[in-house]
């Protein structure tokens, strides 16, 4: 009998062992997508080389107060490779400084990158990809089918889509790194597109798909039950054409859509305050969504500086979340409510009072609708798998996550 | 190519030889930056990338000396990280 | 449940806890505001506490006042039929005459406190109780803790004479936890409310006092873009979060057993950004008074005076944010 096995869900890096540091190079793009929560995007704030040095300084002379095993330097935007130069520059930095100072993170490390691939065969990105290769992992991002992209994904100046100017460097981007999956969003309009979409990634050749609703209050009435229909739909054809052996979509979990114990089960979704972002400014944030730029409502909640290092006291509130102490008891005594995500910095973009402890539930139907939908998925996959005598080697071989070889 | 498991070893085992291989992909992106030019921390990078080579070399030998893993003529063993189980991997 | 309504008769009312009053011209509450005040108390069920400045108010003002059951909360320069004095710094206190029942808080910064620790004390001998606040908490380094510590052994020392002779003063750093089984906090935003002069209602006089333009790079105001207050006579009550000023949604401190703290929303905001959750030196400070108290409660009981229900544990801890983190 053949060895039955699914594709298993993404797994990231050292997950909950590492620290992640997230450089803010640039606030620009060449893109203005529709759902992008960067509100204050420019072209003015440039990281200087001297502030992200500072920066490595200062983490890297406070060991103690960075214990976690392992490290994912990471740089965002805007879009990162814009400044690929500068990013080049600091990886240097990095890892001369980690083996000078004999960080115990030189023995693990990843740098880390999410691009929207338009500048990805430049030669100055492969140089710098070649450069670091092993220790390097970059997402690409690419929406789906060329319509359901360039609904959302649009050049800044012209307006115009940019699927095509994506596409064409996927099949690059999938030699370098073939395990890498690419990130989806979904906002209110993109709905009647999810499944043809993801269908469409997968015949790219990328395998994993990590999709998700915006966590903004954009949902219209009827949106929850157009997505179940999208998702069943998705669901229909990933088990239909088996495809659930060699692709994986985040939508679907077979852990989801349960109740939550308040006292087991109570930890934190968010990594707020695990992180640590810094802006052009040096300043310091739980996480790059308490940057000023990602913020409609609210002023910046920063927790230090390069100069002045991180006020501990600052973190604590991020350091001592949990899930019912922000949550609405309906949340609480949800029956579903596994698996259902929350953004801290929406949170606190969208609470009453400068608070990251008020959770927004915009997203509640949404989560609703696709734990229906995945029930369905679960359903449907398991009494196939039952009548082709499956199910057993199935469950044996359950996925445990993506091999790391040497 | 053919892929096949041909025994496992303990948590410890895979935590030694993981540290190992960070640390030989660490020192060998390192050197392709730091050149003779740096002094003193170059001349500590070469040490570092013998001793580490050797170290890991080591550990191969000798985990397949204590486990006797299946080889082959064409063969070479490769560790799951996530499961610590060792393959042979023998290219066709 | 609401229970207290503080009202600031005007700015300058005296500070009687952290936050220091920041306001100089004078500006009293207006008569009509008063009555309101008053009024939106007597339908809640609110006891008031009226917060006095340092000048005799117009008759007519006296009058409204007298109108309800309260408490009189006055600085020592006007004290006049005070329930509770306010003395500013050790100064005030020199010649001053302390009456007998009369609870006095004693505003003092770290520094004049562990440069006069024995002046302090003397009030202890002199009061029913005394209650320390000490307006810089925030600002606590570890050395503090240190002398802090010290300050306080040396008070249990003090405390455990006076009993011996026969006399009962409480002094709230030592003596109240001693006899606490449970948090026993300020509770602001929860139980109490302050009606200020501009006629808004805020969780404590410390957010009144705190405007959103105070020209700092990053202060507490400025991550809300709205100011602190929490509702008007005009439009009622709207405390938003209402929830966070309750023990049972504060990570830190409904694990902890240091139940004299004052768990200061004021300071939590200040320090955290969180009103539920405390600083570093709030939590130290606490708990360093907590040990104090266990001190002193087995000092009593080696004189003879049980207090057989109470028990204070030892524990290894100053901050229950490392017991929460090991969770």
């Amino acid at each position: 009998m053949e060895n039955l096995k699914i594709r298993p869900e993404g797994k990231v890096w050292q997950d909950g062992v590492s620290k992640s540091i997230t450089f803010i190079v640039t606030k620009d793009c060449q893109l203005a997508c529709k759902y992008c929560y960067l509100v204050g995007k420019n072209s003015k704030e440039r990281m200087s080389f001297e502030t992200a040095k500072s920066a490595v300084d200062y983490i890297l002379s406070h060991e103690s107060q960075f214990t976690e095993a392992s490290v994912v330097w990471d740089f965002i935007g805007g879009e990162p490779f814009l400044e690929v130069d500068l990013i080049d520059r600091i990886c240097d930095y990095i890892k001369i400084e980690m083996y000078r100072r004999n960080h115990h993170w030189f023995g693990s490390y990843r740098f880390s990158l999410t691009t929207n691939g338009i500048n990805y065969d430049t030669p100055k990105v492969q140089d710098f990809i070649k450069k670091n290769k092993n220790h390097l992992s970059v997402g690409l991002t690419i929406d789906g089918t060329k319509v359901k992209h360039d609904l959302n994904r649009i050049y800044k100046k012209s307006g115009k889509g940019s699927y095509e100017d994506v596409v064409r460097n996927i099949p690059l981007w999938m030699s370098q790194f073939p395990f890498e999956g690419t990130k989806v969003t979904i906002s209110s309009e993109d709905i009647p597109y999810i499944a043809e979409s993801v269908l469409h990634i997968y015949s790219l050749g990328i395998h994993q798909v990590n999709i998700n609703c915006v966590f903004e209050d954009v949902w219209k009435e009827g949106d929850d039950k157009l997505f179940e229909r999208q998702l069943v739909s998705l669901a229909d054809s990933i088990i239909d054409n088996d495809l659930y052996k060699d692709y994986s979509c985040s939508f679907f979990s077979e852990h989801i859509g349960k109740p939550q114990n308040p006292i087991d089960e109570n930890q934190n979704w968010c990594g707020a305050g695990q992180m640590l972002a810094i802006d052009a400014n040096g300043i310091f944030y739980p996480c790059t969504r308490f940057a000023q730029y990602s913020l409609r409502e609210k002023k910046a909640w920063t927790i230090g500086n390069i100069h002045d290092g991180i006020d501990q006291n600052r973190l604590r509130p991020f350091l001592t979340l949990d899930r019912c102490t922000q949550s609405k008891p309906e949340c609480i005594s949800c029956e579903v409510s596994r698996g259902c995500a929350w953004c801290q910095g929406e949170n606190y973009d969208a609470a009453e009072t400068p608070t990251a402890y008020q959770r927004a539930t915009a997203i509640c139907k949404m989560h609703k609708a696709r734990v229906r939908a995945n029930n369905y998925y679960w359903n449907k996959l398991y009494r196939k798998l039952e009548l082709e005598g499956l199910r057993e080697e199935f469950e044996k071989n359950k996925p445990k996550s993506k091999d790391l070889i040497c | 190519m053919e892929k096949k498991i041909v025994g496992q070893v303990s948590v410890e085992e895979r935590d030694e030889i993981q540290s190992l291989f960070e640390r030989k992909n660490g020192l060998s992106e390192l050197a392709k930056i730091l050149t003779a030019d740096n002094g003193e921390l170059y001349e500590r990078l070469i040490k570092d990338m013998g001793e580490t080579g050797t170290k890991f070399q080591n550990w191969w030998t000798r985990m397949s000396e204590k486990y006797n893993w299946k080889s082959a003529e064409n063969g070479k063993w490769e560790i799951n990280f996530d499961t610590c189980e060792i393959y042979l991997v023998i290219e066709k | 449940m609401l229970q207290y309504l503080i009202i600031l008769l005007d700015d300058t009312s005296t500070s009687f806890c952290h936050y220091e009053c920041t306001k100089v011209n004078r500006k009293l509450i207006s008569l009509e505001n008063l009555r309101e005040g008053i009024f939106f108390a007597m339908e809640e069920n609110m006891m008031i506490q009226f917060v006095y400045p340092d000048y005799n108010l117009p008759q007519e003002y006296e009058d409204v006042i007298e109108s309800i059951d309260h408490s009189k909360i006055k600085p020592a320069s006007c004290c006049d039929n005070a329930d509770v004095v306010i003395l500013n710094s050790l100064d005030e206190t020199s010649d001053f005459q302390f009456q007998e029942g009369i609870p006095y808080v004693l505003r003092i910064d770290k520094e004049n406190l562990f440069s006069y620790r024995q002046e302090v004390r003397d009030i202890i001998e002199k009061v029913a109780r005394l209650n320390v606040v000490i307006t810089d908490i925030d600002s606590f380094t570890d050395d503090d803790f240190t002398t802090y510590k010290e300050f306080l052994s040396e008070s249990v020392g003090q405390l455990i004479d006076l009993y011996t002779k026969g006399m009962t003063p409480q002094f709230n750093l030592l003596t109240d936890r001693m006899m606490l089984h449970e948090m026993n906090n300020c509770n602001a935003g929860h139980e109490t409310l302050t009606l200020a002069p501009d006629g808004n209602f805020y969780v404590c006089p410390a957010f009144y006092y705190a405007s959103p333009c105070d020209g700092k790079e990053i202060s507490l105001a400025d991550v809300c873009k709205k100011g602190f207050s929490v509702g008007s006579l005009e439009k009622g009550l709207d405390v938003k979060n209402k929830h966070l000023y309750k023990i049972d949604y504060a990570p830190i401190c409904r694990i902890c057993d240091a139940f004299q703290c004052k768990r200061c929303a004021w300071l939590n905001r200040k320090t955290t950004l969180e009103v539920n959750t405390p600083s570093r030196q709030q939590c130290v400070v606490a708990h360093i008074e907590r040990n104090a108290s266990r001190m002193l409660l087995e000092g009593f009981r080696k004189k003879g005076f049980y207090l057989p229900e109470q028990e204070i544990k030892e524990i290894d801890y100053l901050d229950p944010f490392e017991i929460k983190r090991k969770r």
